[in-house]
């Protein structure tokens, strides 16, 4: 799956977001548990500002030094025996993972939860080698088996789907006969891939975090996925985004804690796996061989940038969850498997202005994401700074906005032409409004009236008012 | 184990140093200190006993069962819990706290198997097959209701992950407060150049998803029952 | 204690209303009350459009209209936000900032300046009625005034305050995108409206000109009888209960 996901144009994929009532309804409660639990959380941790300034100086450090840890990263791991490959895109990254799958003649490959093979398209490459890879997140294997729907989530890839929704794919798909209960679609899911975990040539797995200082990778999921993916196979992938790095162990406390919480509000998920190394004599299980491949694919384009705190993200979709545009159009209208907040600063970022202008202009500027963010990246800020690069450096606004806004300056700064406009205002609405208020509006007023009234401007504006009143001597003269 | 393969390493660096301006990557970077240390501060002061109540109340968030014993008593209640899960067969590590907690011979009289360091094949298969996964916890969270497996060589990955049932064996005197105190040991390891475990496992609970429409679903691909026996005089 | 008032595009134009009530209600506090008239829109509309050198002169004229006042109260966290943020459009360092700097220390949103600088949580404001409260966004989150208002309502006398469900949602205003992003802008202001109407509150209380506008508006629109106010028009009312 690219970076890229459904319709091209942003207008129509926003419309088919906002007619799918059963995705809307789905979103819409999910938000509202993940939100009460991550509340929750932190609360019962105490100081949670602390934590979020501690989490916030250890992304600024490591990625102010990222050459560092990432030397440091690399020899640890192969002194430990592993193979580190560095790709600066998706498609040399790629040509590894194949080059590895090939040598082992890997034919089936068991991967737990990765989004930087989504942004590469990793599966589809080593598809095209005739492998058979199978998605092991229960999240990612439904939409797998529903004819690879892309994720509307980062954490949650099936968010969008209702447990009929599933049951009716499993059915479809795999003669499941059981009913939409949970607990059964998640059982006969287990057994399913029970089968492939241990039949597997080859693991795949992502990377939460990696830990420079000793070589380690921490994985952190809730099912056993990651576990089993790297305990069952011979030879094991890992692929990571070349930011997810923490200097040491103190460090990968504080992120995991984090993310645990402002993810899906558990004060540790079920199992934090962290691997380091192939296994080593005498130990039975785990992998023989160990690759890393470390992706750069887009991002040092942001080192450097006034958007560099971007690449603090640790991807617990907290400002996801609490997005209310997020929650109305759904993660396909983003067009990328980056959706909801850090999604619409992130994919112009990692592709371009011309793939995604609209995502920058995608929010109220509300400033719940930047409230949830573990790390503190002023999210809606950066939305702020997209929007001033396609206007300053992009000049891509359109010329009836630039002309608006040149207007607005002059009269904003003219206190005379100011007073001027702000008095003519109620004639000029005039034909338009009807006891007071205007339902039709002109120009761009029109999409606003689409749903509400607007008020027409007073006759009398607060200024001739408090002049009137100290002319008159009642107070202040 | 030969030195692994380092491909591309030079100019995926360098350019990364070009943008931030960053040094040699050879140099040390000094860690900053850091203006907060919120992680002390969690559960400061508690005593072991305050910390097993931590740990009971923290079982029940986490859908696992708990139970407090003392050596005299452990095999009865490994009993207690094989009879609750309806269990005959347990696979366990190769752990020398097993018999040095006289448990050993006791697991010997069931359907045990002692997980086989050179035998991977034979190991995992019976492991997929056992009903109960059996391993001591090396350092135990409170807060979070974590056992933490530096799986040592004998360990296994699989033991704790394949049945469908885990039983943890919690020395209490292996509680710590949070997971701040067992990262700290495994970086104090570092720093003195020492090896760690290739695979460390924190392990709260059974498997559990949410991908279903947020409603939890305990038991996915590893253990679907868990249950933490604290030992008072280990 | 001396106030410049500092209106917005919005109170000046349309909410002719909460502009006065807050002068008369300052005045009732023992403040006296100016209004520089050279005073214009705060340019929160082209900062948040990306139209930064735009801003930048907007700002510089509202700089040098407040700066010589003691203490500058506005009627909406949005706008007052906007004129804290000044401080970041300048250079580094720049004379400019400094100046910024200053405006930004001395310029409240009018609950926060009650609360914090008059030290005065009963304005001995009363009025009969059932009222939910919207918490407007960019004054929670940004300008950071969570408390002040909900303090000076709990002591209105003959007001019963009810909680406004998952209030800390957006109204779906965000300026330009409720225009740019109408359809999306529409569904978000019907989910705020459905929670008002939840409440069974027959006054919406606000202490932003423009979320009251884009909820009004939609209330209006669906022919609904709660009444919409500003938080102003209510501390600022004293008559006989």
């Amino acid at each position: 799956m690219p970076m890229h996901i459904g319709e091209k144009d942003f207008k129509k994929r926003v419309t088919k977001g906002l007619e799918d009532d059963f995705m809307r309804g789905a979103v819409r409660s999910a938000q509202g548990r993940l939100q009460d639990k991550r509340a929750t959380a932190a609360d019962e941790l105490g100081d949670w500002e602390d934590w979020r300034t501690l989490g916030s100086e250890i992304r600024s450090h490591t990625i102010e030094h990222l050459d560092y840890y990432l030397h440091q990263l690399s020899e640890k791991v192969a002194e430990l025996g592993g193979h580190v490959f560095f790709a600066e895109t998706g498609e040399e990254a790629n040509e590894y993972i194949q080059k590895v799958a090939t040598e082992k003649e890997a034919k089936k490959i068991a991967k737990s939860k990765s989004m930087v093979t989504e942004e590469i398209s990793m599966n589809e490459a080593l598809e095209a080698i005739g492998c058979e890879v199978i998605e092991t997140d229960l999240g990612e294997y439904i939409l797998q088996i529903d004819d690879h729907d892309p994720p509307s989530h980062i954490v949650a890839p099936a968010l969008h789907k209702n447990k009929e929704q599933i049951r009716d794919v499993f059915h479809e798909k795999l003669d499941y006969l059981k009913s939409e209960k949970p607990e059964e679609l998640a059982l006969f899911a287990r057994e399913k891939l029970r089968e492939e975990f241990l039949s597997a040539d080859l693991g795949i797995t992502g990377c939460n975090f990696a830990v420079a200082e000793s070589g380690s990778f921490a994985l952190v999921t809730n099912e056993g996925n990651a576990r089993m993916v790297s305990a069952l196979p011979k030879t094991q992938i890992t692929v990571m985004g070349m930011e997810r790095i923490v200097p040491g162990w103190e460090e990968l406390d504080i992120v995991v804690s984090l993310l645990t919480r402002a993810a899906v509000g558990q004060k540790l998920t079920s199992y934090i796996t962290a691997l380091t190394g192939p296994k080593q004599l005498e130990e039975a299980d785990g992998p023989e061989e160990f690759h890393l491949v470390i992706v750069d694919n887009g991002r040092s384009k942001i080192l450097g940038t006034e958007f560099q705190e971007a690449l603090h993200c640790i991807r617990c979709a907290a400002c996801i969850n609490v997005c209310p545009v997020y929650r109305h159009v759904g993660g396909h209208a983003y067009g990328s498997i980056y959706p909801g907040p850090i999604g619409a600063v992130l994919s112009p970022l990692l592709s371009d202005y011309d793939e995604y202008k609209e995502l920058p202009y995608a929010s109220s500027l509300c400033g719940a994401c930047t409230e949830v963010c573990p790390v503190k990246i002023p999210l809606h800020e950066q939305l702020i700074m997209h929007r001033r690069k396609i206007v300053e450096d992009e000049k891509k606004s359109t010329l009836s906005e630039r002309v608006v806004m040149r207007g607005f300056e002059q009269l904003v700064n003219s206190a005379n032409l100011y007073r001027t406009a702000t008095k003519m205002a109620p004639f000029l609405t005039t034909p338009f409004a009807k006891n007071q208020l205007i339902t039709k509006g002109p120009g761009p007023l029109k999409h606003w009236t689409h749903a509400r009234d607007f008020p027409q401007p007073a006759n009398e504006r607060f200024r001739d008012w408090f002049e009137n009143r100290q002319k008159r001597g009642e107070k202040n003269a | 184990m030969p030195k692994g393969n380092i491909i591309n390493r030079d100019s995926f660096l360098t350019n990364i140093r070009e943008k931030i301006g960053g040094i040699a990557a050879d140099k040390p970077v000094e860690k900053p200190s850091w203006s907060v240390k919120p992680q002390k501060k969690v559960l400061e002061g508690y005593d072991q006993d305050q910390l097993i109540s931590v740990l009971r109340e923290q079982c029940k968030e986490i859908h696992t069962d708990f139970y407090q014993t003392t050596l005299a008593e452990l095999t009865g209640t490994i009993t207690e819990v094989m009879e609750e899960y309806e269990s005959e067969s347990i696979v366990y590590s190769d752990d020398p706290r097993f018999d040095n907690a006289n448990i050993e011979e006791y697991l010997q009289g069931l359907n045990a198997f002692k997980w086989d360091r050179n035998d991977r094949e034979n190991s995992i298969k019976v492991a997929e097959r056992a009903e109960v996964g059996i391993t001591f916890s090396d350092i135990t969270l409170a807060e979070s209701g974590t056992v933490v497996l530096l799986n040592d060589k004998g360990q296994g990955r699989s033991v704790s992950l394949l049945p469908a049932n885990y039983i943890a064996i919690i020395p209490k005197t292996s509680i710590v407060k949070r997971m701040t105190q067992a990262t700290d040991y495994i970086h104090a390891k570092v720093e003195k150049g020492e090896d760690i475990a290739s695979c460390i496992n924190f392990i709260t609970g059974p498997s559990n998803s949410a991908d279903i429409e947020m409603n939890l679903v305990v038991g996915v691909h590893g253990p679907i029952r868990a249950a933490y026996i604290v030992v008072d005089d280990l | 204690m001396k106030i410049s008032f500092f209106v917005t595009c919005l109170g000046d134009m349309f909410y002719v209303n909460a502009g006065k009530a807050a002068v008369e209600l300052l005045e009732h506090l023992g403040c006296e009350v100016d209004f520089p008239k050279a005073q214009t829109c705060c340019g929160q509309p082209a900062y948040n459009s990306g139209y930064h050198k735009e801003t930048l002169e907007v700002a510089k004229h509202l700089v040098e209209t407040f700066e010589d006042a003691e203490y500058v109260v506005g009627i909406s966290g949005s706008c007052v936000y906007m004129i804290h943020e000044y401080v970041h459009l300048f250079e580094e360092g720049s004379e400019w900032q400094k100046r910024a700097s200053k405006l930004k220390d001395k310029t409240y949103e009018l609950t926060q300046f009650i609360v914090d600088v008059l030290d005065v949580e009963d304005v001995g404001a009363s009025y009969e009625g059932v009222a939910t409260y919207h918490t407007s966004c960019h004054m929670t989150r940004l300008l950071g005034v969570t408390e002040a208002p909900f303090r000076l309502l709990e002591n209105v006398k003959g007001l019963q305050m009810i909680d406004l469900p998952n209030r800390h949602d957006c109204c779906g205003f965000g300026g330009t995108f409720s225009v740019k992003m109408s359809d999306i802008s529409e569904q978000m202001v019907d989910e705020k409206v459905e929670h008002i109407e939840e409440t069974k509150a027959n006054l919406l209380l606000g202490a932003d000109g423009s979320c009251l506008m884009n909820i009004g508006g939609r209330l209006s629109r669906n022919g609904s009888s709660v009444e919409v106010k500003h938080i102003a028009e209510i501390l600022n009312s004293r008559g006989d209960l």
